[in-house]
């Protein structure tokens, strides 16, 4: 008998393991539950329409709905599994009742934190995540002249990137005193701050919410420093780990608030598999558990969940988070932790820091690239980085969580190998110029 | 609802955050932190629970972290450090 496999959630953590599945094994009976109407299509890019350098959603979806159908796939879209009972081993689906399983994968994905002011349920609040609310959204946009986005989030960064291509007077409202605070450093931010005041933004940092106002739609933001008026208020504050049903099911949940799985994604109940932003990993340096990731990290943990439903043994590891995105003119990324969260943490650090080029120095284009790296005292071993620049970001970023898995030492970069062409690479590579002053000051 | 574990982390790492914050944003922006909010809550988390904790030794502030239960309690194969050539 085949097994049957139930996956909640039609995200990337979700289509990731109902296709994983029937790749392990071909006759499984893989269903898998959406509220939403569509399944399988890239929430990532929906900043990038809203700022006109995609041209229509279209684009962003991945597959048409009969390509899972000749899959084997069973997508049930917008129907809600309200409950689990581990006990019979069956989901309750609205409208359709009790559904038996074999094997369950909880991909239920993420819920945006409540603002926790007075107004949060009025008309005119933008929460980005379906698609179809997106499309009207973008149709709202054309009649908008006033945004307040709240949270530099790295969410908030791309739509208030995004509304400032638009020709929309942007305001950015956060509590922190410089963008992203929560992961970047503010040295890394100083160029996008300034870039986005070039583009017309307008930040409001270390400032609070307070309420938002309005009769049945909002019309403004109050703050700790005054009224903003709002003809929309795109709310992008903290991914929380949507975990409702998870709990009520009786599986453990950890610190964060995600659920907790082992490196084969299974939870603390045998047969049942979680994956992508309802989760908590360990992260590799730390061992301390981080929720909250990017998609390719959803979609690669859905692959090892939804395999080993399928009665397959793959395993996940503990994460170093390479990161990266374009904010303002500039890109910025990292992997593992910056200065910030170790200073926080009180993990102890030697740091390099070097300003290095692109491209060569007299090639058309070069741009400054801005590369810091933390390494353990004693051993050097690099443990974060995080850059800003205005190319190859995400190259590098994907290469120092490389590094740092793999116990690279800064004595290893700052001798390094590297490209050199005029058109993409320095004689000097930043990188390796970062690791020579960090073991410059180490020398004393 | 909140467990025990997950309210532990939730304020010390906003507290810890915040005062980090606080002395990044003065020696990279010449800015001040963020705005202190009000209440014997936050008073405790700011004046004693981040000035004892930044007095612990590392390995301490460490093992304290690991024994919160999680996903890293459970099992993972970590990737060690690759230090020998490939064809040897």
């Amino acid at each position: 008998m085949p097994p049957r496999i139930v996956v909640v959630g039609g995200g990337a953590a979700g289509i990731g393991a109902a296709g994983s599945a029937r790749q392990v094994d071909p006759g499984a009976r893989v269903t898998v539950y959406t509220e939403y109407e569509d399944a399988a299509y890239s929430p990532c890019g929906i900043p990038y329409v809203h700022g006109r350098e995609i041209p229509d959603f279209q684009s962003l979806f991945l597959q048409a709905k009969e390509v899972y159908q000749q899959a084997g796939i069973d997508i049930h879209y917008e129907t809600r599994v309200t409950e689990v009972d581990l006990g019979r081993r069956q989901v309750e689906v609205e409208g359709e009742g009790s559904v038996p399983f074999d094997c369950l994968v909880v991909a239920s994905g993420f819920d945006y934190a409540d603002p926790g002011v007075p107004g949060a349920d009025l008309d005119g609040l933008y929460y980005v995540k379906n698609i179809r609310r997106a499309m009207e959204w973008d149709r709202v946009l054309d009649d908008v002249r006033v945004a307040v986005v709240l949270d530099a989030s790295p969410l908030g960064l791309e739509m208030v990137t995004a509304l400032a291509h638009r020709g929309i007077e942007t305001h950015l409202v956060d509590s922190h005193p410089w963008p992203l605070a929560e992961i970047a450093d503010p040295d890394i931010m100083q160029p996008v701050e300034e870039s986005w005041a070039e583009l017309g933004v307008k930040t409001h940092f270390n400032t609070r919410v307070e309420a938002l106002v309005g009769d049945r739609k909002v019309r403004a933001v109050r703050t700790s420093e005054g009224e903003l008026p709002a003809g929309i208020v795109v709310v992008c504050t903290h991914k929380q780990p949507n975990t409702s049903l998870a709990r009520r099911a009786g599986l453990a949940i950890g610190s964060t608030g995600g659920i907790v799985v082992d490196e084969r994604m299974a939870t603390s109940v045998a047969g049942v598999y979680a994956a992508g932003d309802c989760v908590e990993l360990p992260h590799g340096v730390t061992n301390i558990p981080v929720q909250g990731l990017s998609g390719s990290h959803a979609y690669a943990q859905g692959k090892v969940a939804g395999a080993n439903a399928a009665g397959g043994d793959r395993t996940y590891r503990p994460v170093y988070v390479p990161w990266g995105m374009v904010a303002g003119r500039w890109m910025i990324g990292g992997a593992s932790f910056g200065e910030t969260l170790a200073t926080a943490l009180g993990i102890p650090f030697v740091m390099g820091v070097a300003e290095g080029i692109s491209r060569a120095r007299y090639y058309p284009g070069v741009k400054k690239v801005r590369v810091k790296l933390l390494a353990e005292p004693g051993s050097l071993r690099l443990i974060g980085a995080q850059m800003v620049g205005q190319e190859g970001i995400k190259e590098r970023a994907d290469f120092l969580a490389m590094a740092i898995m793999t116990g690279v030492t800064l004595e290893d970069l700052a001798w390094m190998e590297n490209v050199y062409s005029p058109p993409i690479g320095a004689l000097n590579e930043p990188i390796a110029v970062a690791a020579q002053n960090g073991m410059a000051s180490v020398r004393g | 609802m909140v467990t025990f574990s997950q309210w532990l982390r939730g304020n010390s790492e906003r507290y810890l955050l915040e005062r980090a914050q606080a002395e990044m944003a003065k020696r990279y922006l010449d800015r001040p932190g963020p705005p202190a909010e009000r209440g014997l809550g936050p008073l405790f988390w700011r004046r004693v629970f981040v000035p004892v904790y930044r007095r612990l030794p590392w390995g301490l502030r460490r093992a304290v972290i690991q024994a919160l239960p999680g996903s890293h309690r459970r099992r993972w194969q970590a990737r060690g450090p690759i230090r020998r050539p490939p064809v040897v």
